[in-house]
């Protein structure tokens, strides 16, 4: 009900108006089986890099990663990142070793794969994943395990000897969820780097440096700002654009009252 | 209710054992494979090595099923299409996947 004297103004028909200015364009369908546009070969293309050329990334490619970040939708226009360049060898290096020291405590303590089994220690730590993993799934999913442990075992790299990682900060007071905002942002960078012929990684095991105060400091991540995400520059080894197979999905697809299921 | 059964959400799997978490396995067509070692270089996870005798190396698979971290990067490095991911992650109970279909290359529309 509305109450006597409120007037809700009606809705404009925004083709309507667009008609009466006379901007009417032409609605851009592209015709069925046409080539790939370049944005989405790149998407096709891209794969994670984690094996780098020695050589640097010109200082003004890197800047133009940044020019296509600023840019990234996020919610509510509120742009929850702070990035970091590091382009510094040692200092990588650095990270590395800290990143890597980490993964050697959570393998020691949790890892029961490499544990003799049925040994007390094994028992332990197996029965210590099933509690945590119920309360962090996401962290103690076999996959990033695995990585946790070829890393600690020096079988695997954290940073993967990339000559750029931009550090991906997230302000925690955000609109809704601004983790989502960070993955967006991040996104625009890594398709850029790829149409201009760079390698990409995220690095999600970044975080940890958030469990180093010097660290943390250097690169401003103090509260309310956070580590999120690392992503990995740089030219890759080799032509890694052929493309590969991937899973379908399953999608639901409602049209004309029907629910029809595609892949 | 959901997808997961009680029993599922309750199986917690062991990620040593291949049976609970299938790891994703790559294939090699050795007729196709030229010994080039690009794909051996590649891969960040090391789970890939050269045998056979000097001037006719090929590549395989190492022994250790936990090592490949599914970056298809082999795939994607290989000039002679020798060598695809045959084999998806996998998981039983908790972390069971949902609605996969085929696995294919870009596709057209």
């Amino acid at each position: 009900m509305t109450e006597a004297g409120v007037r809700v103004p009606a809705l404009e028909d925004a083709e309507e108006a667009e008609k009466e200015a006379g901007r009417v364009s032409k609605i851009p369908v592209v015709p069925q089986g046409a080539p790939w546009t370049a944005v989405e070969r790149v998407m096709f293309e891209r794969r994670s890099i984690r094996k780098f050329r020695k050589t640097q990334v010109p200082a003004h490619v890197i800047r133009r990663l940044l020019e296509v970040a600023r840019f990234a939708p996020s919610q509510g226009n509120c742009q929850p990142w702070k990035l970091v360049v590091v382009r510094d060898a040692a200092m990588i290096q650095g990270m590395e070793d800290f990143c890597v020291g980490e993964c050697r405590k959570l393998t020691e303590s949790l890892d029961y794969a490499t544990m003799r089994k049925g040994s007390l220690k094994y028992r332990v730590a197996r029965a210590k994943t099933k509690v945590f993993g119920r309360l962090q799934p996401n962290m103690l999913h076999p996959v990033p395990i695995t990585a946790c442990t070829a890393i600690a075992q020096g079988r695997f790299a954290v940073f993967h000897h990339a000559p750029t990682v931009i550090l991906v900060l997230m302000d925690k007071r955000a609109i809704g969820v601004p983790a989502i905002d960070i993955g967006i942002c991040g996104t625009n960078i890594v398709l850029a780097a790829q149409s201009l012929g760079l390698g990409t990684c995220w690095v999600g095991f970044s975080k940890f440096l958030n469990e180093s105060k010097e660290w943390c400091a250097k690169f401003g991540a103090e509260d309310p700002f956070e580590i999120e995400e690392a992503i990995c520059v740089g030219y890759p080894v080799g032509d890694t654009t052929h493309l590969i197979p991937r899973e379908t999905h399953e999608t639901a697809w409602f049209e004309g009252g029907k629910r029809e299921l595609i892949y | 209710m959901g997808l997961l059964t009680s029993k599922e959400r309750r199986h917690f799997p062991d990620w040593d054992d291949p049976a609970q978490c299938m790891f994703q396995r790559v294939t090699i067509d050795l007729e196709k494979c030229d010994g080039c070692k690009l794909c051996t270089l590649a891969c960040p996870a090391n789970v890939l090595e050269q045998f056979g005798p000097k001037g006719a190396k090929k590549v395989r698979v190492k022994a250790d099923h936990r090592g490949c971290i599914s970056c298809n990067n082999c795939h994607a490095i290989c000039e002679n299409g020798a060598i695809r991911a045959t084999q998806s992650y996998d998981f039983v109970g908790f972390y069971r996947r949902f609605g996969l279909g085929e696995f294919s290359k870009p596709r057209v529309f």
